[in-house]
């Protein structure tokens, strides 16, 4: 079956419009390859900076990419290719209440995506009163006004707003930042529901280890804009294969203080894209950086069946199953 | 990211639940801000009265400006002529309020057709391709490297004073600082998430540009073009005085400001009469203005509702 959504060797430069960097360019990501099987959710997990946000807008179109991208198996190139994606997909945003146009209430910015693709919806606020209804707010609030809701509340509206065109693909952009912890539950129990209920696809985008390993099916990593591992993620914490990865989980909060690898610890902060080391991208922070991470630059490989990493050292890491000699090393491939 | 309780409402649900219409609620505040301030409640008085004057000029107004009365001309304040008459006998007190009337709508119209026009070249240079956005923005910069006044006697002598070269003059000097303003309210405006969003969800250009983003950047525009409206009234003034403006008969107070200074032996109240209305309504605009930048700025507006 053709994945919903296939990325392939996707990358986004930004130009610099200075005086004296007019033409050049400021890379964010490169050798995006991935594919979101309709009716998984794929998590895109790394730390703040790494690109996360930039890779959502770029699948819709809204930064500029180069690469190949397929929805539905159709590519994405014309202006009314990308017209039919945002149709055909939401993206939830990190900051919900700023989503919202502050001049709009509830029912106007939960009914926008009708309007907006002159979708026959009967009456608005029959429509929106429905959209509330799925998200678990009462009617009422289609009155209210984006300064007048929680930071639950507006991330619900978010939802509603998203659902409203009955979306094949949801691109939800950290969908639980600001909130406490019970109504971060609400929200991914609210999520899990929807899925379930109109059969939906999601990216869920995180820095959030223990959200992803929650709801992803299969997860990738980002770090500094280049997919470090990606694979299913029960295997990925059972068994991570990249240094990246492995420091991740160890550092992930436990109940057991004593389980927490202090040799794994990730060193120092991310170094950032305008200061992007040479070779591998992690060999500042590796904890097991040798000299050919500061000379070459590693390749995506399979490392084993629906398994991939980007990582010089991996013949040398103990993998639960025996998978050597499925290496590799001409391109990268997908499972 | 702000954590919930900074997202929350900041007034509770006491009075929320109440609100329809945010904007009405922030119209309404904005106003007790602007009348809580004496400069700007006496700068609110003196607008309306001179709109008051512009509009209601006919009836206000006890003669016809026009009225030429050679008898008694150079007349002192009295009862029949409350300000008294000028060298051909007009009825001042006339002569000024209908002056209000030129003074007004030839700022009105000046400053109203600069502010569509950079309201327009704003968006257009803000939202539009990068290209355009350099070409626009030369030209901003070329017109208004320009000062007013040399603009203004070039246009003048080139086709002539009157009513048209005023407002040409205005419109072609002020386009360039009302589109930038856009500019830079669009450019920001145009990162936020919610315009993003409209994007995301497959909104067209246009749709984003007139319902999206014109309601969210012209507030700023409008305390500048009200502050603007002072300007344009000194400058018609300024230049009917030098007979370059509002061409006479036409009651302008530049003209009987000419007028009352040619005259200023044998009827000094002239000057006076004249000059008044004109510093009045000017610093009346400019209190207003000023007024309204502070109602309308949202952190005083929440400290004070
Ligand atoms: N418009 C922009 N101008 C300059 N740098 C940008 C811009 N957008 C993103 N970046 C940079 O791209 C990198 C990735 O950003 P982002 O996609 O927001 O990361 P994430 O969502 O993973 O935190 C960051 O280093 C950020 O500074
Ligand atoms: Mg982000």
């Amino acid at each position: 079956m053709t994945p919903l959504l296939h990325l392939q060797d996707l990358s986004v430069d930004l130009p610099l419009g200075g005086l004296f960097s007019r033409g050049k360019a400021l890379n964010i990501l490169a050798g995006i390859t991935l594919d979101l099987p309709r009716g998984q959710t794929l998590g895109l997990v790394g730390e703040s900076g790494s690109g996360k946000t930039t890779l959502a807008r770029a699948i819709l179109g809204l930064q500029p990419s180069s690469g190949t991208m397929l929805f539905d198996g159709k590519p994405l190139a014309s202006r009314s290719d990308y017209r039919a994606i945002r149709r055909r997909s939401a993206l939830m945003f990190q900051d919900a209440a700023a989503s919202l146009s502050p001049r709009m209430n509830v029912e106007q910015a939960i009914t926008e995506p009708f309007t907006i693709h002159r979708e026959p919806m009967g009456r608005r606020r029959d429509r929106a009163a429905e959209l509330l209804a799925e998200v678990g707010l009462p009617a009422a609030f289609a009155a209210r006004f984006p300064h007048e809701l929680s930071g639950g509340q507006a991330r619900r509206v978010g939802v509603a707003r998203a659902l409203a065109l009955k979306p094949e693909l949801v691109i939800a952009d950290e969908p639980t930042a600001g909130l406490d912890v019970s109504v971060q539950a609400d929200i991914l129990n609210l999520m899990a529901d929807l899925k379930e209920r109109h059969g939906l696809s999601y990216l869920v985008i995180t820095h959030n280890l223990a959200l992803i390993r929650h709801v992803a099916d299969r997860i990738a990593v980002l770090y500094l804009g280049r997919l470090v591992e990606t694979g299913p993620t029960a295997e990925i914490f059972a068994v991570p294969a990249h240094p990246y990865t492995q420091s991740l989980i160890a550092a992930e909060p436990k109940p057991d203080p004593r389980k927490r690898r202090a040799d794994l610890a990730i060193q120092g902060e991310i170094p950032g894209v305008l200061r992007r080391p040479r070779a591998c991208e992690f060999h500042t922070r590796c904890p097991l950086a040798q000299e050919i991470c500061r000379q070459d630059e590693p390749v995506l490989r399979t490392i084993a069946p629906g398994r991939q990493a980007r990582c010089h050292l991996i013949e040398e890491k103990t993998l639960n199953r025996e998978t050597t000699d499925e290496l590799d090393h001409q391109s990268p491939q997908l499972s | 990211m702000p954590s919930d309780a900074e997202i929350a409402p900041a007034e509770p649900a006491r009075q929320g639940r109440e609100r329809r219409a945010a904007g009405r609620v922030l119209h309404r505040s904005s106003l007790r801000v602007l009348l809580r301030d004496p400069m700007g409640a006496l700068g609110l008085i003196l607008v309306v009265t001179f709109v008051g004057m512009a509009v209601f000029a006919p009836w206000l107004a006890p003669y016809d400006p026009l009225k030429l009365d050679v008898m008694n001309k150079f007349q002192p304040p009295s009862w029949a002529h409350p300000a008294g008459t000028d060298q051909l006998g007009r009825d001042l007190l006339s002569r000024i309020i209908y002056g209000a009337r030129t003074a007004l709508s030839i700022a009105l119209t000046s400053v109203g057709l600069a502010g569509i026009g950079g309201l327009i070249l704003g968006m257009i240079a803000g939202y539009g391709p990068r290209w355009l956005d350099g070409i626009l923005v030369l030209i901003f910069d070329s017109v208004s490297s320009l000062p007013m006044i040399m603009l203004a006697l070039a246009v003048i002598t080139i086709i002539g004073p009157g009513t048209d070269t005023l407002i040409l003059v205005v419109v072609t000097v002020s386009i360039p600082a009302y589109a930038r303003l856009i500019r830079a309210q669009t450019l920001g405006m145009a990162q936020s998430d919610f315009i993003v969003a409209e994007r995301a969800m497959g909104a067209s250009g246009a749709r984003i540009l007139i319902r999206h983003l014109l309601p969210n950047v012209v507030g700023p525009l409008v305390i500048l073009l009200s502050m603007d409206v002072p300007i344009v009234i000194m400058l018609e003034a300024g230049l009917s005085y030098l007979n370059l403006g509002v061409r006479p008969p036409t009651p302008s107070w530049g003209n009987i400001l000419y007028d009352g200074y040619t005259s200023l032996r044998s009827a000094p109240h002239m000057v006076l009469i004249a000059g008044l209305p004109l510093v009045l309504s000017t610093l009346g605009f400019t209190f207003l203005g000023e007024g309204l930048r502070d109602a309308l700025d949202p952190k005083l507006v929440k400290g004070g509702a």
